[in-house]
């Protein structure tokens, strides 16, 4: 049993959409057979006409057990360091988040304006948004470097734009049976159940990738990495063994990872030239390669291997239906 | 003596960002409402000087539920403004990322935003309430999970196409990333069937599509409701009757003028995008409806009001294109301190031909029933009917937006079927500076983009969300945005429960998690403040 508070700060909705797509267990099964008590929340919230700033004082004054705080969304702080521009029950929200965050035993920070700061904190930031405990690569954001919840962990961080629903109701599930213990966390606070392998593991282009077989929108095969930005093969995510939606992934249909569950997001912050497009040294080397070797190794490697290796051109490559 | 009120609600819409909504009570009737949208990011100021296709990342950031929409008007301002090519099979898939999108929102937002309130004890003495909670309470209601499980089965078939819901970019210039297969087409099918078979045709309607598409008038709908016991114990068909039964059809109004940009780009009429051209390609038919009769829906009569809008440096009733990157006030209030003759808002007031409209489900029905569409456009008169029989309600609104299932279940259908999987889906667009515009008809209604890309970079990008158009506030004349009307005029029973403030705001479907304020009219004290 878990009561579970969920905020939204600089928001989409689109991890409370994903959530609610969420399909083993599904969002009314993790109410009715895994304990998880919603105490309130945006769009599901339970408590109609529920005064809630009477409830988020409350879990303030620990009067009601706030087991799980998540929160999705920014952290708006704008506008000089006010957090006017995002007014929730009468306070700027960042004044809740902090002290909720103090109450809870668990701090879940779902997607990457949450964990990040994600696309509202690109340069200008006009809301001087940042994340719970980063803004982007750098450790600190919100809450600082050393805040540590009630449960003794440091905010969870669920990262993605938006978050796989599977990774998020596992954390909660996981942290309602009492099995945080079991879940452990990388350098940017992620699980590494989720976020230990690369999204290239089982991409369907693969191969292509390893034999350099260029793909392109609207054609069947190849590989994204070299002419349209995919960055699958430095993206740490499991999109393509835990799929969306049933079915797919970004990358099985022809679309560029854009590395969404990695702090850069969006990646060279939409500069010209960086969007759907792999930037490139010298007009054919690419300036982001696969981690584990240096650039040079790959580049050499690369080069060998298109030159041995006799891929199926492009122009027929996988073009079956 | 008078009793004069104000309340405060907290929050009432439920999707993205938040909506305070402030009204004055005399009596109970509300005299005057002020809707103030709490959050800003300044996602178009973010895309000042990035790269031109920043929009395809960005815009379906804006709103988690709409993703999609904006994804097709962000691809299709761009395809106007390089003046790319679209293949036939490209204006399909769109189609249908669109299509699923808000075939998608139907039941997740009848169950899970809307129906609850219908449970709501104000209506405990009502007949049909015993049967309204069984049915639609939260979670534990026997068509609840049916619902919101039922509404994740379209945005596979999105996912089938984009690779994932929400925030794929699957949509580019020039046409789609993806190019499909026998196998995608037939899984989508199979999965469209399931969508009718386990909640559609079963649990909502109660006869077949092809039964209740048959229904072309308010009489026809009462007759379809008591055809027999299968479709007045559907859930429509509850729907229908508890709606009527509570009251629904009596109250929330609204500005009585409509705006809906029309969506769909038939795939063989639109291979050469043009801003012009765009209104004559739709599907579903855009135009300006005042009332008593319809206007092309010309987006140079847009123009947007800042005098209540926390936003600086900028002129007043201004056309997207005119407009500045927006420049956030640093003297934003909250609604119990806001002087309502200021600035109350982080949304701007747009304007159509200078009058508020409203945007959603309801307009584009509005526009379907337009005797001059043409021979490619939906032709359905329902809706004409039940405007001059019933006029604009919170009633006649949500059955506007439930209204379209059935029908967009056929679209989807047909679409699947015309996609070749020989022709391309794809043709390469040269980059170019310039000016375009993109448009649809999110679930919610109106959306469009204006860019301006200038030196290969985006000078200026503008953002009109249906959402704007709904909760906007006062404009430059002080003349009240469509829910600020529709919440003038209604009772509220009870001032410490104002679901009827719910009610009209969630008919809406604002993508804003709205917060309502009751207030005292003579003596300003709060009475109440509520999230709903």
């Amino acid at each position: 049993m878990a009561n579970v508070l969920w905020l939204q700060g600089g928001a989409c909705s689109g991890n409370t959409m994903s959530f609610l797509d969420a399909e083993e267990p599904t969002v009314v099964e993790l109410i009715t057979d895994f304990g998880i008590n919603i105490l309130w929340h945006p769009t599901v919230g339970l408590e109609i006409g529920h005064q809630v700033s009477d409830l988020l004082n409350s879990c303030i004054k620990g009067e009601t057990q706030l087991d799980i705080f998540v929160f999705e969304g920014s952290i708006v702080q704008g506008p000089n360091g006010t957090g006017k521009m995002n007014y929730f029950a009468d306070r700027p929200m960042m004044d809740w988040v902090r002290e909720l965050a103090d109450a809870a035993q668990f701090v879940v920070a779902i997607g990457d304006c949450a964990t990040y700061g994600g696309i509202p904190a690109v340069p200008p930031n006009p809301s001087e948004s940042t994340g719970m405990q980063f803004h982007k690569k750098n450790k600190g954001g919100f809450l600082g470097t050393d805040f540590v919840s009630k449960g003794g962990l440091p905010v969870i961080n669920i990262p993605g734009c938006p978050a796989h629903p599977d990774w998020i109701t596992q954390i909660l599930v996981a942290i309602s049976v009492g099995r945080i213990g079991d879940v452990l966390i990388d350098d940017y606070h992620r699980p590494k159940t989720f976020f230990s392998d690369f999204v290239q593991n089982g991409c369907t282009n693969a191969v292509a990738f390893s034999e350099k077989v260029n793909g392109n929108f609207g054609q069947k095969g190849g590989c994204l990495f070299y002419e349209v930005g995919c960055r699958g093969p430095m993206t740490h995510a499991s999109c393509n063994r835990i799929l969306w939606n049933r079915h797919n992934s970004k990358t099985r249909a022809n679309h560029p990872c854009l590395g969404c569950t990695e702090p850069g997001f969006p990646h060279h912050d939409l500069k010209k030239g960086s969007v759907f497009k792999t930037m490139k040294y010298l007009g054919f080397l690419p300036k982001e390669t696969p981690p584990g070797e240096s650039k040079l190794a790959y580049y050499f490697k690369a080069g060998v291997g298109k030159v041995l290796g006799n891929p199926e051109s492009a122009d027929n490559y996988g073009k079956s239906k | 003596m008078a009793n004069f009120k104000e309340l405060n609600i907290s929050p009432v819409g439920r999707v993205e960002g938040d909506l305070d909504v402030k009204v004055y009570m005399e009596n109970g009737v509300v005299t005057r409402a002020h809707t103030q949208a709490a959050m800003y990011r300044g996602f178009e100021k973010i895309l000042v000087g990035k790269d031109p296709q920043s929009g395809l990342i960005v815009t379906p950031r804006a709103c988690g539920i709409c993703g999609g929409s904006h994804l097709y008007c962000a691809s299709s301002a761009l395809d106007t403004a390089w003046g790319t090519t679209l293949p036939p099979n490209a204006l399909l898939l769109r189609a249908l990322g669109q299509a699923t999108e808000t075939i998608q929102s139907i039941p997740r937002w009848f169950y899970a935003i809307f129906a609850t309130d219908l449970a709501n004890k104000k209506f405990a003495s009502k007949p049909l309430y015993q049967e309204v909670v069984k049915r639609f309470a939260a979670y534990v209601g026997t068509s609840f999970q049916k619902g919101v499980t039922a509404s994740g089965r379209p945005v596979e078939v999105y996912a089938l196409f984009g690779g994932q819901w929400p925030h794929s970019s699957y949509m580019v210039p020039g046409g789609v990333m993806s190019a499909p297969t026998l196998k995608d087409i037939t899984r989508a099918h199979a999965i469209m069937n399931q969508f009718r078979n386990d909640w559609l045709e079963t649990v909502w309607l109660g006869c077949s599509i092809e039964r209740y598409m048959e229904v072309q008038s308010w009489d026809d709908l009462m007759a379809w409701v008591e055809e027999n016991e299968s479709q007045y114990n559907s859930d429509l068909g509850l729907f229908i009757r508890a709606s009527l039964e509570f009251g629904l059809d009596t109250f929330g109004q609204g500005v009585g003028k409509y705006l809906a940009w029309g969506t769909y780009l038939h795939k063989d009429l639109y291979q050469k995008p043009t801003i012009e051209g765009r209104n004559k390609a739709v599907i579903s038919a855009s135009g300006f409806w005042d009332g008593e009769r319809y206007y092309e829906a010309d987006h140079r009569q847009v123009m947007e009001h800042v005098k209540h809008a926390w936003y600086e440096n900028q002129a007043d009733a201004l056309h997207p294109f005119d407009e500045p990157a927006p420049t956030g006030s640093t003297n934003s209030t909250i609604l119990e301190n806001t002087n309502f003759d200021g600035k109350y808002s982080w949304a701007k007031a747009p304007r159509f031909m200078e009058h508020a409209a409203e945007a959603g489900p309801l307009a584009r029905v509005i526009m379907n029933a337009n005797p001059a569409n043409l021979d490619h456009q939906i032709k359905d008169p329902l809706f004409a009917d039940i405007m001059k029989v019933k006029g604009p309600s919170v009633f006649t609104r949500s059955l506007a937006r439930v209204h379209e299932a059935p029908r967009l279940y056929t679209m989807i259908n047909d679409w699947l079927s015309q996609i070749d999987l020989d022709a391309p889906f794809y043709i390469k667009p040269e980059e170019k500076d310039g000016i375009g515009w993109g448009a649809t008809e999110a679930a919610r209604g109106a959306l469009a983009h204006w860019i301006e890309i200038k030196e290969g970079v985006i000078k200026n990008y503008q953002i009109i969300a249906p959402t704007t158009w709904n909760v906007g506030p006062n404009d430059s004349n002080d003349n009240a945005g469509p829910i600020e009307s529709a919440l003038t005029g209604i009772e509220i029973e009870d001032p410490h429960d104002p679901v009827e403030v719910g009610l009209v705001a969630r008919s809406f479907d604002s993508c804003l998690v709205c917060t309502v304020h009751a207030h005292d009219n003579k003596t300003g004290k709060q009475l109440a403040k509520f999230k709903l």
